[in-house]
């Protein structure tokens, strides 16, 4: 073989290997390799990933960090937040690319497909892990209960409920009483009917499937291999809702209006009321200052007495090189402490067992903060999280049409909720 | 079997008696191998990002689509599972509908229009440029904050339902009515693209012979007559070229629908386009990857076929 020939075979090789290696790379990891003992040494290198924090919160989640740090030596967190909007693509593509952050910020929906492809460890199999969960409340733990999964995959952080907002002014107009705002669906409708008489719409979205949960419809079958909220009490809920549709109850542009051009709508004082948090009456306050003059703050209306939970919780990557440290620091964050701590900070409430007993969330300063605070804090013990965390976005979209639908007259209410009930149960039954 | 002449003269070659040492003849052995090698070598880098950003992808896209694929999980094949499923999909025919009245009504604007604006800006007179520049700003602009200014005009309560308004006309429903979203989409689409296409009809202008058209003036032809039959032919070419860009666009269009019509498509999905089809399916968590891949092949197809036609019209055009 000549020296030539022989280079010729090199580079050939060489740009084999190469394009081999790139396109590897490409290809990605896939998922996790298998993570470290949860029982290990508490030190080494760990990611940690919130859900558009930073912003507000980059002096307490520094603050946990530093403490953390500094009661593990050798411990080191890097903290990544992500933007709003799009973190569930953002997830898929770490989760792919083998790339997940060793505790990541989830709420139950965004948790159980991770779970299901094997790359969350499963609290309630792990020894050091199933110690922990005395502390934090039973319905919030079991909130991250999965399905067919057999475990809880997540440690509870924050809870959340959210208040109505109404307009007083609005309501006083159309001939209502702005201080008896309605607490059950039959109300709202009676309200929403004269509301649209005076030519002035309630509400800017047609209903969720937290909705369908608050009216007392069986969202999914016991075993979570169906939907059924196509029975009688669904088509009833919806019925309902066409009719207010067509008294001029919901905003003309509801069935194309996203939650945000929604909360708007209500800004502009185009509708009556609209669901939202303690956050908004700051913007109330500074963009529509007419709006917070005449601002009521109720519950969101329920039939079942129960008001739905939002919950969200730290997950600890399965795969991770240093398990033990990503456990140790994801409890610490949401110890009864740091989640007190934090709900000191924002309007939101902990997880943890006795926290919602404490003076803070159990007697009101007087503030309009404070009154929703302790409202809410009351409503957490008995509140259900409606939304199952097999309802991904494209069964969102699918359930939305169908509403949309039937809302517009063309389907009647059997039809559309049949329609949505069929599509999504094929979803999960493809899995 | 004869000997090829490039085998018949090494042979030649090698019955003579060498005249040239070993070493340059290692030597210009040396340089024909960098010959046959140095091209592929430049070419190396190119082909690299080629194969691993264009052509794998293309080529795991197609195999996804006779899968079972999803976000998560490789899946299994399937066959045409994913094909047959999309022919029962009634989402998909109003997707594969809207997608195509696109094409059908914003590519002959696109095609036409610009030709216009382009004779109006191509006269040398005090101030043109800035009307240039003006006509071309949407191009450069970000169509998510086109998209929103097109939203807070078209709103019940914007721009043009309040002149409606002052002038007595009863608002109208442009962004909670299917039709009107989707022409409302339209609209934003042609005027984001009339500055991009009006500069390549303005570079295709140039080349007009002017000579031509002084000719028929003298022999009395107008301006209509004029453009019929001398700029249309010479922008020929230019306008198969911005058909087929255009139509390519319009079957890809998303962004303009999913900021107008909504995440959902419009009411009950009704302005779905194909596109966003595809992201609603494949993206996500729980996304069915091989699902989206077989309606991203049925689009790549349909693409394919629009451009054929589109070139074949123009050959037999030029035959």
């Amino acid at each position: 073989m000549s020296i030539h020939r022989s280079v010729a075979i090199r580079t050939a090789v060489g740009l084999g290997a190469a394009l081999s290696l790139t396109l590897l790379t490409a290809c990605g990891g896939g998922g996790s390799g298998k993570g470290s003992a949860t029982d290990g040494k508490i030190e080494g290198e760990i990611k940690f990933q919130t859900w558009n924090l930073r912003a507000n919160f980059k002096d307490y989640f520094e603050g946990v960090i530093k403490d953390f740090e500094k009661a593990n030596p050798g411990a080191k967190v890097k903290w990544v937040d992500q933007p709003a909007d799009n973190y569930a693509d953002k997830l898929s593509a770490d989760a792919t690319a083998g790339t997940l952050p060793d505790v990541v910020n989830l709420s139950p929906d965004l948790a159980y497909p991770l779970a299901k492809a094997g790359t969350l460890l499963n609290l309630d199999k792990d020894k050091v892990a199933a110690k922990f969960k005395p502390e934090y409340l039973d319905g919030a733990w079991h909130g991250f209960d999965m399905p067919g999964l057999d475990g809880s995959y997540a440690f509870p952080w924050y809870l959340n409920t959210g208040p109505l907002f109404y307009n007083k002014a609005m309501f006083k107009d159309a001939g209502l009483d702005a201080d008896k705002a309605p607490k059950t669906f039959d109300e709202l409708f009676a309200d929403a009917a004269q509301l649209g008489q005076k030519g002035k719409a309630t509400l800017a979205q047609p209903p969720t499937v937290e909705d369908f949960g608050r009216y007392g419809v069986e969202i999914m079958s016991k075993d979570g291999t169906k939907f059924t909220f196509n029975d009688a009490k669904g088509v009833e809920f919806l019925t309902k809702y066409q009719t207010m549709f067509k008294e001029g109850g919901l905003h003309k542009q509801a069935l194309t209006l996203t939650a945000e051009t929604a909360g708007q709508k209500f800004l502009q004082q185009e509708v009556a009321m609209n669901p939202g948090s303690a956050h908004d009456l700051e913007t109330f306050k500074k963009s529509a200052p007419s709006l917070y003059s005449s601002l009521g703050i109720t519950d969101v209306p329920t039939n079942t007495g129960k008001q739905n939970m939002y919950l969200q919780g730290l997950s600890v990557n399965s795969g991770s090189k240093n398990t033990a440290t990503a456990l140790a620091f994801a409890h610490f964050v949401t110890d009864q402490k740091n989640q007190e701590d934090f709900g000191h900070k924002v309007a939101v409430f902990p997880s943890t067992k006795g926290s919602l007993d404490k003076e803070y969330w159990t007697k009101s300063d007087g503030s309009e903060e404070g009154k929703i605070r302790v409202a809410s804090a009351k409503m957490l013990p008995t509140a259900v999280n409606y939304t199952p965390v097999l309802f991904s976005d494209e069964m969102k979209t699918i359930l939305r049409n169908e509403i949309a639908k039937c809302l517009q007259g063309k389907e009647s209410s059997k039809e559309a909720l049949d329609s949505a009930a069929a599509q999504m149960t094929k979803l999960i039954q493809q899995k | 079997m004869s000997a090829s002449p490039s085998t018949v003269a090494v042979q030649g070659a090698a019955s003579r008696p060498r005249a040239v040492a070993p070493g340059r003849r290692a030597g210009r052995a040396a340089g024909r191998t960098h010959r046959a090698f140095s091209p592929w070598l430049f070419l190396a880098p190119g082909l690299l990002i080629t194969l691993a950003f264009n052509l794998y992808p293309f080529l795991a896209t197609v195999w996804k689509s006779f899968t079972d694929a999803r976000t998560l999980t490789p899946g299994t094949f399937v066959g045409l599972d994913n094909f047959t499923a999309l022919l029962d999909d009634d989402q998909f025919w109003v997707a594969l509908r809207n997608s195509a009245l696109y094409v059908v009504l914003v590519v002959p604007c696109l095609v036409f229009l610009p030709l216009l604006l382009a004779l109006l800006v191509q006269r040398h007179i005090p101030g043109i440029a800035f009307f240039r520049s003006a006509y071309y700003t949407p191009v450069v602009a970000s169509v998510v904050v086109v998209a929103l200014m097109w939203v807070w005009m078209l709103d019940d309560r914007g721009f043009i339902n309040g002149v409606l308004r002052m002038v007595g006309v009863d608002p109208v429903p442009f962004l909670s009515n299917q039709w009107l979203l989707l022409l409302s989409s339209m609209a934003l689409t042609v005027w984001k693209g009339l500055g991009y296409y009006m500069i390549i009809y303005l570079a295709a202008l140039a080349n007009v012979p002017r000579e031509l058209h002084e000719a028929a003036e003298v022999d009395g032809a107008g301006p209509i007559r004029r453009f019929v039959s001398i700029t249309m032919p010479s922008v020929r070419s230019t306008m198969v070229l911005v058909g087929a860009l255009s139509s390519v666009s319009a079957f890809k269009v998303f962004t303009e629908v999913f900021m107008i019509a909504g995440p959902t498509g419009g009411p009950g999905g009704a302005d779905t386009t194909l596109v966003m089809l595809i992201q609603r399916a494949g993206t996500g968590l729980q996304g069915r990857t091989g699902y989206a891949s077989a309606m991203s092949i049925v689009l790549f197809l349909l693409t394919l076929v629009l451009m054929l036609l589109v070139l074949r019209a123009d050959r037999k055009d030029k035959d």
